[in-house]
């Protein structure tokens, strides 16, 4: 029985309370978290308590009080405003990281599906051969390779990042598309002699969405663990740029002495990761509940 | 008779987000002990919802708001978990509709029917467990299959194993969910032919749902009618099919194409069920031709109108006066100038496996697929292919479409030669073949609206549009300009089928290949789309090759009928030729098969040397299950072509001799009752 449920107008509309009832909790609360995260990392970039690299703004290490609540490090620099400031930073290099290494791996993996053959093979391979070395390995490695004159900047961060995260989408890009490829849409298309890259851009893409949809917000989940621990062994941002990860690392020396030095990133980074999984767990539940037909 | 299972006020609701829908309202019906009762309505009219009632049975998000299901007096629908699973299977059965999917595939198919006969404790007594499976498998018409798995029977083999597994207890009814859907025309007659001997043998009850009113009157006692949920008529099969008296019942039955009612054109059924549109009164009221003010507001409930049936429709006696058919004479279009050869296929042969490195060292051929097809096709000419599946019919399509090469042979279009492979093809050969696919609902993209989707050939190849174009080929297939912007889940199959003819038509092109375009879709839609391919062909002159598995369509609409079998042209013949004379056994074997609508007691003649097995590649392919085998010549050697009136055949037996004995078996049939 097909019955006309919505209008597409109203399928895309807004907001509503209806709506934001329906969703599913894990949803709701990672929706929450991010906007938090969003709106804190905002506020970061244009006013903090005292300035992020400002030396001395209290007794060093002196632990949490009113005026530092995540204390002091060994220089004396505020760590609640560096937190501030550094939120920016692992938010932009996620994001921008993971749609990098999101182009690149869709564009490879539905490419590679659909076309088969020799070049699916050989793409496989390569694919296979990156994703079985481990990954922070493979992210030292493009580092090294890419020299001292690019240590440190947020550019090569964000190359590494996508170059980490691209084979794995596009093995799931690839599963889709091979999928796909067989529906009888494609076959129209090609009867009508359509280039390559005009079935994978109209009739493969769109119908792959969702399921990219939900390996981005994966992907995206993961990114700042992986910015973090790069920045954490010293091969992040260089300093005295406040991201996380190497807050963390600047202040383990302060684990007994000022815990909260450390705890503070931490946690943040920590919240920062479960908004995200919560999220896409909402997200692929919602999107693997419509009833979409063809894909 | 003894009532064995009844219904009484059965209502029952879907949930969803939006809020409880209706789905069956006010079911009453009652099976008597070996009796057989069929339920028929369109897709979405509730009677797959009632026939799992009556194992108990109900999706989650359902709910049976009011009605009784009694059955030997005790009420299934408040029976608890424990209770039912006892009964069902052991005393109701079901017969589910794909067999594919309803047998495990990782288990041998004897273990499946062991399962069933040990769950029930159900072994007769003083027998050994093999042997009962084996007995079963006899009854069913199979050799014993017990140790294979599902994926090593055809089609008709599993559905007989779960035909086996569900009487394997000897159930006092069977529900029998559309059984024959999926199969071809012959093996669906063997399948009735198994049901009707199986209920005389064993003596169950059995609750036929179908969309196919043609198959019931072969098989089922009573009938009732459903639409929207509700039963609309309530009588003994032939009557039913002799004067429907309700609108619908006559609708429903005027759309199904039979083979015999070549001259018929009662009108068929139109609009289609929309649940939206509903109106307080009669539920068919918006589609009905009888309909008055009054039919829109008052319900109209089931009341007798004989000793034996119940209609639900207040003009009964206005509609149930049979309408005089008009006699529409088929417009002869067949010029005396006979026009140009479109298409021409020679010397065809196909295959799927490519040969590898070592084949072509070793000179070894993998098999052909389809063998030594020569086909033409006219400018405006409609040529149906017609054949069981497997036989290769889409295979050709896809060869001419470009999108599997031939190993050899060659096609031309319009006199220019068209390259085997799809990429080599010109733009404007590409735009002149078009194909349509047999399921709308994968073939147009889910994501794009039909504004999007029709544009897009159009862009492609170049053609200036304005909207007006969008609009006017929308109204050619029975649409209008409010689709274009909708999604094509929000149209209905048959909707979604003229979105796909609209299509192909949009670029204009000479020939438009139709694959199994019907098979997907419900009767009365079928009805309507035939109508719409026979206008198209008149106004537009396309020629079309026309791939079918059903005859009846067929001659509705194409000018000649290619039959074809396991890869080989069997025959070549004008449509009304080969209807009156069939002269090739296997036509005749297609012919005799299709249900008519009326109790034909059909019976499969059986090959005439089922032994003999043809040489792969050499012999006729029908060696082993032609009824009139001459002998090992047709298993070894290639049967001669003869050339007949209006096309071919290709047989071992002389054509005089085949129109001789052709004649007894279609004496025989009583011609179907309008």
């Amino acid at each position: 029985m097909s019955t006309i449920t919505s209008s597409p107008a109203k399928r895309f509309a807004g907001f509503d309370a209806a709506r934001w009832r329906a969703t599913p909790g894990p949803f709701k609360v990672g929706a929450i978290i991010l906007l938090a995260h969003a709106l804190f990392a905002i506020i970061g970039v244009f006013w903090t308590p005292y300035g992020f690299a400002e030396m001395g703004a209290g007794l060093p290490l002196s632990g949490a009080s009113w005026q530092h609540p995540m204390g002091l490090d060994q220089i004396g620099r505020d760590v609640f405003s560096r937190f501030m400031h550094g939120a920016h930073i692992v938010l932009l290099l996620a994001f921008a990281g993971t749609i990098l290494g999101m182009v690149a791996g869709t564009a490879l993996g539905l490419l590679s599906g659909y076309i088969g053959g020799w070049f699916d093979e050989i793409t496989q391979r390569i694919v296979e051969a990156m994703i079985s070395i481990p990954f922070l390995a493979l992210a030292l490695v493009m580092i090294i390779a890419a020299g001292p004159a690019l240590a440190g900047e947020p550019v090569l961060i964000v190359f590494v990042v996508g170059l980490v995260y691209a084979p794995r989408i596009a093995r799931i890009a690839r599963a889709a598309a091979m999928e796909i490829a067989t529906r009888e849409y494609v076959a129209v298309a090609e009867l009508r002699g359509e280039g390559t890259w005009s079935i994978v851009w109209r009739e493969i893409l769109p119908n792959a969405a969702n399921v990219l949809l939900v390996e981005f917000s994966l992907r995206l989940s993961y990114a700042p663990i992986l910015i973090g621990a790069l920045g954490f062994l010293g091969f992040g941002i260089r300093p005295p740029t406040p991201e996380w990860g190497l807050m963390i690392s600047e202040n383990r020396n302060l684990l007994i002495a000022s815990p909260v030095t450390v705890f503070g990133p931490g946690l943040g980074l920590a919240s920062l990761v479960i908004g995200f999984n919560l999220f896409t767990d909402g997200l692929s539940r919602m999107l693997g509940q419509r009833a979409v037909a063809g894909a | 008779m003894q009532k064995l299972i009844e219904v009484r006020n059965l209502n029952i609701a879907y949930g969803s987000p939006a809020g409880w829908t209706n789905v069956v309202q006010g079911v009453s019906f009652e099976i008597a002990r070996g009796e057989a009762f069929g339920l028929v309505g369109e897709s979405g009219c509730g009677k797959s919802t009632v026939a799992y009632r009556l194992l108990g049975y109900g999706t989650v998000n359902s709910l049976v708001q009011t009605g009784e299901v009694l059955f030997d007096g005790t009420d299934l629908l408040k029976l608890d978990a424990k209770s039912l699973r006892r009964m069902r299977g052991n005393r109701i059965a079901l017969v589910p509709q794909n067999p594919t999917t309803s047998l495990s595939p990782g288990m041998r198919v004897g273990s499946q029917i062991r399962e069933m006969i040990a769950t029930h404790k159900a072994l007769p007594p003083g027998m050994s467990m093999q042997a009962r499976i084996a007995e079963l498998f006899a009854l069913v018409g199979l050799p014993d299959v017990g140790h294979r798995y599902p994926h090593e029977l055809s089609g008709g083999q599993q559905q007989r194993v779960t035909i086996a597994m569900a009487v394997a207890c000897n159930p006092d009814l069977l529900v029998l969910d559309e059984p024959t859907t999926g199969l071809d025309v012959t093996t669906q007659r063997q399948i009735i032919q198994l049901l009707g001997d199986l209920r005389s043998r064993i003596g169950m009850a059995m609750l036929y749902v179908t969309h196919d009113l043609a198959l019931l009157a072969q098989i089922a006692d009573r009938v009732g009618v459903m639409y929207a949920g509700q039963l609309v008529e309530v009588a003994p099969c032939d009557q039913l099919l002799a004067a429907p008296a309700h609108p619908y019942s006559r609708g429903l039955i005027a759309s199904i194409p039979t083979v015999a009612g070549t001259e018929r054109q009662a009108r068929g059924l139109r609009g289609v069920l929309r649940r939206d549109q509903m109106s307080t009164g009669c539920k068919f009221e918006p589609r009905c031709d009888f309909a008055s003010a009054a039919c829109r507001s008052t319900p109209q409930v089931l009341e007798p109108v004989a000793e034996t049936r119940t209609v639900a429709c207040m003009k009964w006696r206005e509609s149930a006066v049979p309408e005089t058919p008009a006699v529409k004479p088929r417009l002869d279009a067949k010029a005396t100038a006979k026009p140009e050869r479109l298409l021409s296929i020679a010397d065809l042969d196909l295959t799927y496996r490519k040969p590898g490195l070592f084949d072509k060292l070793l000179g070894r051929t993998s098999p052909s697929v389809v063998r030594d097809i020569d086909l033409e096709l006219r400018a405006g000419e409609v040529v149906a292919l017609v054949g069981e599946s497997g036989s290769g019919k889409s295979t050709i399509a896809r060869a001419i479409s470009g999108r599997l090469p031939p190993r050899a042979g060659l096609i031309s279009l319009d006199g220019g030669l068209l390259d085997p492979a799809l990429k080599s093809r010109s733009v404007e050969q590409l735009r002149q073949i078009q194909y349509i696919f047999q399921n709308p609902d994968v073939s147009l993209n889910p994501r794009r609206r039909i504004r999007a989707i029709l544009e897009r050939p159009l862009d492609h190849f170049g053609i200036k549009a304005d909207v007006k174009t969008l609009e006017g080929v929308l109204e050619n297939v029975g649409l209008h300009a409010g689709y274009l912007d909708r999604f094509p889940e929000q149209l209905s199959g048959g909707e979604r089928q003229r979105i796909a003819i609209a299509r192909a038509l949009l670029v204009n092109p000479k020939l438009l290949i139709c694959d199994e375009i019907l098979s997907a879709l419900d009767v009365s839609v079928q009805a309507r789309i035939v109508e719409l391919l026979r206008s198209l062909k008149e106004k537009h002159a396309v020629a079309m090759l026309f791939i079918s598995h059903d005859l009846a369509v067929v001659q509705q609409l194409a000018d000649r009928v290619a039959v074809l079998y396991r890869g080989e042209l069997m025959q070549l013949a004008e449509t009304e030729t080969l209807l009156a004379a069939p002269l090739h056994p296997y036509t005749e074997m297609l012919l005799e098969a299709a249900p008519g609508l009326s109790k034909d007691h059909y019976v499969s003649r059986p090959p005439a040397m089922p032994a003999s097995k043809p040489v792969p590649g050499i012999g006729c392919p029908l060696a082993g299950r032609c009824p009139r085998q001459v002998g090992s010549v047709c298993a070894e050697t290639r049967p001669p072509v003869q050339a007949t009136g209006s096309g071919f055949i290709r047989c071992h037996v002389p054509v005089e001799k085949l129109a001789t004995r052709a004649a007894p078996p279609v004496e025989k049939r009583p011609a179907a009752v309008v």
